[in-house]
């Protein structure tokens, strides 16, 4: 065929917006705190763009979002709702609750319906009446508040170990005792960091550092908190609920 | 894979070994039979565990009876765990270009010279390149979410009880998040002198 | 027409009255003409070695093998016919390589034998092929039996033995071999014993230009277990070798 006579033939070209960047966020509600945590890798394909990318971010005092899926959107998003806590500071003087940003999230990816923001969100953070929680979302807007959620590349790793270790899926307890609803804040930052060593050891898009957010409600100890090494306080004031990050270095093949 | 459904797991114990599989077998998602076992022994310290096309899981077994028959009248000796590894490499790669769907998983105890009996594990994909892993491999629909479990659960030298426990688990919730594999699942622990096998029962959907 | 076999001589497989195939017993006769080898098992290995002669000086006899490396664990002397061996041989290797394919380890000695045994045998019976002129001596050491020693002959029949001598002086050589055997004879015994065995009957001067010689020998417990946690990059440590002319030559000294 004549290279320079393309008009006999069809031609279809097609622009793709949408990649996937790879990693993987979880979030555990505790009975009065909240861990969240993301990877910090930043993939396209087979290749790393960047080994510090954070994907969880603080809202407010006592709400933190997890972000997975198409980076670009991911930040995006992110800024957006952050406008929209800042408007709603500016006309009620106080923070967004953490039920109604996750309803503010909703409606937010609803109204892209036909041209979603491609990416999964976690919410976690402190309700008002003091409980620990956790929101997930899917690309469009449908949620769910639950104890425990794994989101992203290892998500298939990650959530059955999740079921099995928080839900207490497939074991029974013993005779007259009955599984706790909740664990307490160092078993639930043993099993984030034992989650994401898994993921990094055998999902490539998983690794290179762990960022893991702790909220915990007004009033609540430190909970072992004090001795970890490189924590650090995120929180604007020290009497009302608390956000720490901690950061951990994973595997970087 | 899909077709068929269904997953199998081996794990290296402290002087013993554990395999087991899900017994879900289905017509892509119409589930077809609830008691379809994976996992088949070969000698009395090998099992060999296969996913995949269940046409071919039960052709397979009965080519490997086949050969190992021939292999222990020829040779007048027990084929080793090493051995019938390569066996089943090489039976799989005969059919380079029309392969077999299966993925297998092998299990089994080999004798040291002190007379002490030693895990060996092995997988293959379905042309038969081997992967000898020192801790647990897995195959099958649910081979992520087992992997995942695994790597969280697993240690080194657990005693045959704790094995089973940590095997049944992870398989267990494992299939749970995997919608082709399932309705309970059979474990084998193999041990130097006998073979402990439970059957468990787990989501039942 | 062959003196012995009459009108039965022509077709290898047509058998003679008295229930023999004659042109077996030709390549029995064609074994009886070769130099002697022969093989000795002892308690920690096995020697196998065989007169090596040229039928001019002007040959490069350092050409000639007759004792042969056929996988790291085996090796195989003869006697007889040469290039039927050659074949052998190759046969012998390709054998081993393909059992190695399918279950990657070398076959044990037992089964290589058989192997051989068996291309023997199907040319006493196959249409357009002769009987192979060679008697064989099987040296190897498995897993499973530990060092072992067999002698194939041309009619595809094959034994394990302590000791054997084939060829021309295989009487007198099997007859000093049993004045001399032991149960527990070392390696080094072995070795000397096989050297004085080849002397009675030598025609000429034993060199090691006009000797050859491969041993056996048993790795130990520790050797064995690292052997098969080998990766795939690791090669098998050989336990059968053909020793060097320095090796031969300092045997002959002593």
């Amino acid at each position: 065929m004549n290279p320079m006579n393309t008009a006999s033939h069809p031609q279809q070209r097609q622009f793709n917006p949408y990649t996937e960047n790879g990693g993987t966020i979880l979030a555990i509600a505790g009975l009065d705190f909240s861990v969240i945590a993301g990877d910090t890798r930043q993939s396209e394909g087979y290749n790393i763009q960047t080994r510090y990318a954070p994907k969880v971010f603080r809202l407010t005092d006592r709400a933190v979002l997890a972000v997975n899926g198409f980076a670009a959107d991911g930040n995006m998003f992110v800024k957006k709702v952050k406008q929209r806590l800042e408007w709603y500071r500016h006309a009620h003087a106080k923070d967004m609750p953490l039920h109604a940003i996750a309803r503010l999230i909703q409606t937010m990816l609803y109204a892209r319906r036909f041209f979603p923001y491609y990416v999964y969100n976690i919410l976690g953070g402190i309700e008002d009446d003091g409980s620990g929680a956790v929101y997930s979302f899917d690309p469009v807007g449908s949620y769910e508040r639950e104890t425990c959620r794994a989101a992203g590349a290892a998500q298939s790793l990650v959530q059955p170990f999740l079921d099995n270790q928080i839900y207490f899926k497939n074991q029974q307890p013993a005779l007259g005792t009955s599984h706790p609803a909740h664990l307490p804040l160092p078993q639930v930052l043993r099993l984030v960091i034992d989650s994401f060593t898994g993921a990094t050891e055998r999902h490539i898009e998983v690794g290179d550092g762990l960022e893991m957010f702790v909220v915990l409600a007004k009033g609540h100890d430190l909970a072992g908190l004090e001795g970890i090494a490189g924590l650090q306080e995120m929180s604007t004031k020290s009497d009302g609920e608390r956000i720490f990050v901690i950061r951990r270095e994973l595997k970087k093949d | 894979m899909e077709y068929n459904g269904g997953s199998v797991i081996a794990m290296v114990g402290k002087g013993c070994v554990a395999i087991g599989s899900d017994l879900r077998l289905g017509n892509q998602a119409l589930t077809v039979a609830t008691n379809f076992e994976k996992v088949f022994p070969v000698t009395d310290r090998i099992y060999i565990g296969m996913s995949g096309l269940a046409t071919d899981v039960a052709t397979l077994r009965e080519q490997f009876r086949f050969r190992v028959n021939m292999y222990t009248i020829k040779e007048e000796r027990e084929i080793e765990p090493e051995s019938f590894a390569h066996l089943v490499s090489s039976t799989l790669y005969e059919r380079r270009f029309g392969p077999y769907f299966i993925e297998p998983v092998m299990a089994g105890l080999w004798k040291t010279q002190a007379g002490e009996y030693k895990p060996y594990i092995a997988a293959a994909d379905l042309i038969g390149c081997l992967n000898f892993a020192k801790d647990f491999v897995v195959a099958g629909t649910a081979s992520e979410k087992l992997f995942g479990v695994a790597e969280g659960l697993w240690e080194p030298d657990l005693e045959p009880e704790d094995l089973f426990e940590t095997i049944s688990q992870t398989l267990l919730n494992g299939v749970d998040r995997d919608a082709y594999s399932g309705w309970g699942a059979v474990i084998h622990v193999i041990l130097p002198d006998k073979v402990i096998t439970r059957t468990l029962k787990g989501r039942m959907d | 027409m062959a003196s012995d076999g009459g009108a039965y001589s022509y077709s290898l497989t047509v058998f003679s009255p008295s229930g023999k195939l004659v042109q077996i017993e030709h390549a029995l006769a064609a074994v009886a003409g070769g130099t002697t080898s022969l093989g000795i098992k002892a308690s920690n290995g096995i020697v196998i070695a065989t007169e090596k002669k040229t039928s001019s000086i002007l040959i490069d006899d350092s050409m000639l093998d007759k004792v042969c490396v056929i996988c790291p664990n085996i090796g195989i002397v003869y006697s007889g016919m040469g290039p039927d061996f050659r074949v052998l041989v190759a046969k012998a290797r390709k054998s081993a390589q393909a059992y190695w394919k399918i279950y990657g380890e070398y076959p044990p000695t037992r089964v290589l034998t058989h192997e051989i045994a068996t291309v023997m045998q199907q040319a006493t019976h196959s249409g357009g092929v002769r009987p192979y002129g060679v008697s064989l001596l099987v040296a190897g050491w498995d897993v499973n039996r530990g060092p072992s020693l067999y002698q194939v002959d041309p009619s595809g029949s094959y034994w394990a033995w302590k000791a054997s001598a084939i060829g021309k002086n295989m009487v007198n050589a099997k007859t000093f071999l049993e004045k001399r055997y032991n149960d527990d004879i070392s390696l080094e015994d072995a070795i000397h014993t096989a050297l004085l065995t080849l002397k009675e009957g030598f025609e000429g001067q034993m060199t090691e230009k006009t000797i050859e010689i491969g041993v056996v020998t048993v790795p130990t417990p520790a050797e064995i277990d690292a052997e098969r946690m080998a990766g795939p990059n690791d090669r098998p440590k050989p336990t059968f070798r053909k020793l060097s002319e320095e090796e031969v030559r300092d045997y002959l000294a002593l």
